[in-house]
């Protein structure tokens, strides 16, 4: 609780600061924690499927959501950013690319949980998944870098073009951590909700109600 | 011998116990009825012996890992693009499939063997689908409600034929909410007892 | 093994509609796309490739639909479970016999619009094995979404599946420009052929843990 308050005050704070670029606060960090948010409903789903972890699972369907939602941000954050920089909202490049097949794989996951009555089968099967989608962000990163190197010119870059200076590179490394402490405040504040509701017929669940 | 047996068996659905401390044992040439309302687990159970479903407590023993079940649930596992010998054809080499025309005339489907499966009624489909259990020549027997949909007539073969396997040493397992002909132990999931 | 490749194939031949209908989409396709352009204002040549690539795409996607469905619903799976103890074997033989009887000759189809296209005889051969592999790659991938999906509908599993597929339509994308281009085939062949044999060791036995959850 305490991360929440210090993030949801200092994030915006910082997202002021800048002027044209001030948007790089809430783009880059998204876009980091969307892949981050993934690799820990990894570890999650290895152990819901190794030791059979009861709440690894429960971690996994509240993370999905949010971790969808800031690759959702990510996305249109970045399209927005777009406009101004490269006069279009949308590029085939490969990080857009690559990061919009990660949206659609926080969607198919969320679709398949939600498709089964069964929560323990479908607790499962999302775990395969997520396990598969992991192995497969890599491959995809690769096959896609190569694929528009392939077929775009190098004309627009989003990094390299120009080094970051110092006096923004220090308000976005703390807005990195500020929306990192929102998100994991979020995530507890979501997967505690849904905790009590899947072992709504537990004794201890009904004493949290 | 007993063939397969159950110690403490619990299993709870999302969280609701459906059965809870369950143990018992089927010994070669013993037929077992287990008997319950609708939803008290009796499927669940069968499903359990078997080793599809995993208990949530408990321990299923088989006598060798490689006791030779054949099994007959709700769905009948009959394609009905394929006509019933080709049905039979797709479990059974050469010499067993001899056994299996066998059975077809008991069963007295051989008229309409060359037929497609999608043709024949609900207690025919019924019947092929027992003739493949049959036919396994197994060593235990598992069946979900083998009587329903068949006719007076042919519930009695059946339990004739069950009688028969049972006499050769098969042990047997079944469900039904009928009270059949065949002598056995009765468990009862509402009652809890054996 | 051989009882289930028996068995498998004898399935699959009876079932008209799931074998006959993804060829028939893949002529359907090769043949409407070119009737559906100026061809004297465009170079077809250039991108008639992208349109078997997707066509590819489409047809492996309506061929493995419902490829466990079936038996999931019937109750097969089960009888299945009891025999061999886990589904390996059964996910196996299905994929091989989905790729020989549907894949090869969709890549057939494939190589010979191809062909007909413009493309250099020599280049046959080329196209044919490569249509197969992508093939076995898509058949395998979408086996595995199919299987997470069961009798969901097909979206889920598309869904699910997809965004493992881009990456062997971008690698097949990669293998044509270098037929075209003559250079680098066979080091790319090379990877989707052990791309293909990895993924045909791996994904029966993802396919069969997502069963075993199916059917418990």
């Amino acid at each position: 609780m305490l991360g929440w308050t210090w993030g949801l005050l200092f994030a915006p704070q910082d997202a002021v600061q800048g002027n044209s670029y001030r948007i790089i606060f809430l783009h880059v960090p998204s876009v980091i924690f969307a892949e981050l948010v993934y690799f820990f409903m990894a570890i999650c789903a290895l152990m819901h499927l190794v030791w059979r972890v009861k709440l690894a699972a429960y971690l996994i369907k509240s993370a999905a959501p949010i971790g969808a939602m800031i690759t959702f941000i990510g996305l249109f954050s970045g399209s927005i950013w777009g406009i101004p920089t490269w006069g279009t909202w949308w590029q085939w490049d490969a990080r857009i690319t690559s990061t919009l097949i990660l949206f659609i794989m926080y969607l198919g996951i969320l679709t398949l949980h939600g498709s089964f009555s069964n929560l323990e089968k479908a607790d499962r099967l999302m775990s395969i998944l997520v396990i598969i989608g992991v192995v497969n962000i890599p491959i995809i990163k690769k096959s896609v870098d190569w694929w528009s190197t392939l077929h775009q010119p190098a004309s627009i870059s989003v990094s390299g073009s120009t080094s970051i200076d110092p006096s923004m590179l220090y308000p976005l490394f703390i807005s990195v951590i500020g929306l990192g402490f929102t998100l994991i405040s979020l995530g507890i504040l979501s997967s505690r909700s849904y905790i009590l509701s899947r072992e709504k017929n537990k004794k201890w669940a009904l004493k949290h109600v | 011998m007993t063939l397969v047996s159950a110690q403490n068996i619990t299993y709870s659905i999302n969280e609701n116990k459906l059965f809870h401390n369950l143990s018992f044992g089927v010994n070669s040439g013993e037929g077992l009825h287990i008997k319950g309302g609708n939803g008290s687990g009796k499927s669940t159970l069968l499903r359990i012996i078997l080793g599809i479903t995993t208990p949530t407590k408990g321990l299923i023993k088989r006598c060798s890992e490689d006791l030779k079940i054949s099994y007959l649930g709700h769905k009948n596992a009959i394609k009905n693009y394929l006509t019933p010998i080709e049905n039979l054809e797709l479990l059974f080499n050469d010499v067993e499939i001899k056994i299996a025309y066998e059975w077809l005339y008991k069963f007295n489907l051989s008229h309409v063997q060359d037929e497609l499966a999608a043709s024949l009624s609900f207690g025919q489909q019924k019947k092929l689908a027992l003739i493949r259990v049959l036919a396994q020549s197994p060593e235990l027997i598992v069946l979900d409600e083998p009587f329903v949909g068949l006719d007076q007539t042919a519930a009695d073969q059946l339990n004739h034929f069950l009688e028969e396997q049972l006499s050769e040493g098969v042990g047997l397992i079944f469900t039904s909410h009928i009270n059949p002909k065949i002598s056995c132990k009765v468990l009862d999931l509402e009652a809890k007892n054996v | 093994m051989f009882r289930l490749l028996k068995t498998e194939s004898f399935k699959l031949s009876n079932k008209l509609k799931s074998w006959l209908g993804p060829l028939l989409i893949m002529v359907l396709v090769l043949i409407a796309f070119p009737l559906s352009i100026d061809i004297s204002q465009y170079d077809l040549e250039k991108f008639y490739f992208s349109i078997i690539v997707v066509s590819l795409l489409m047809t492996s996607f309506v061929a493995t639909e419902g490829m466990f469905e079936e038996d999931f619903e019937d109750g097969s799976l089960e009888q299945e479970f009891l025999i061999e103890k886990d589904f390996y074997k059964l996910v196996l033989s299905k994929i091989i016999v989905y790729v020989c009887l549907i894949g090869i000759p969709i890549a057939f189809i494939g190589a010979l619009f191809s062909f007909a296209n413009g493309v250099a005889i020599g280049s046959f051969a080329k196209v044919f094995l490569l249509l197969i592999l992508s093939n076995l790659l898509l058949f395998n991938l979408f086996a595995f979404g199919n299987a997470l999906s069961i009798n969901k509908g097909a979206m889920l599993g598309v869904l699910s599946s997809l965004p493992l597929a881009l990456p062997v339509i971008i690698l097949l994308g990669r293998a044509i420009r270098s037929i075209q281009f003559g250079d680098g085939f066979s080091s790319i062949i090379a990877l989707m052929f052990g791309l293909g044999l990895i993924l045909s060791a791996m994904m029966p036995l993802i396919i069969s843990a997502a069963l075993k959850t199916h059917i418990d």
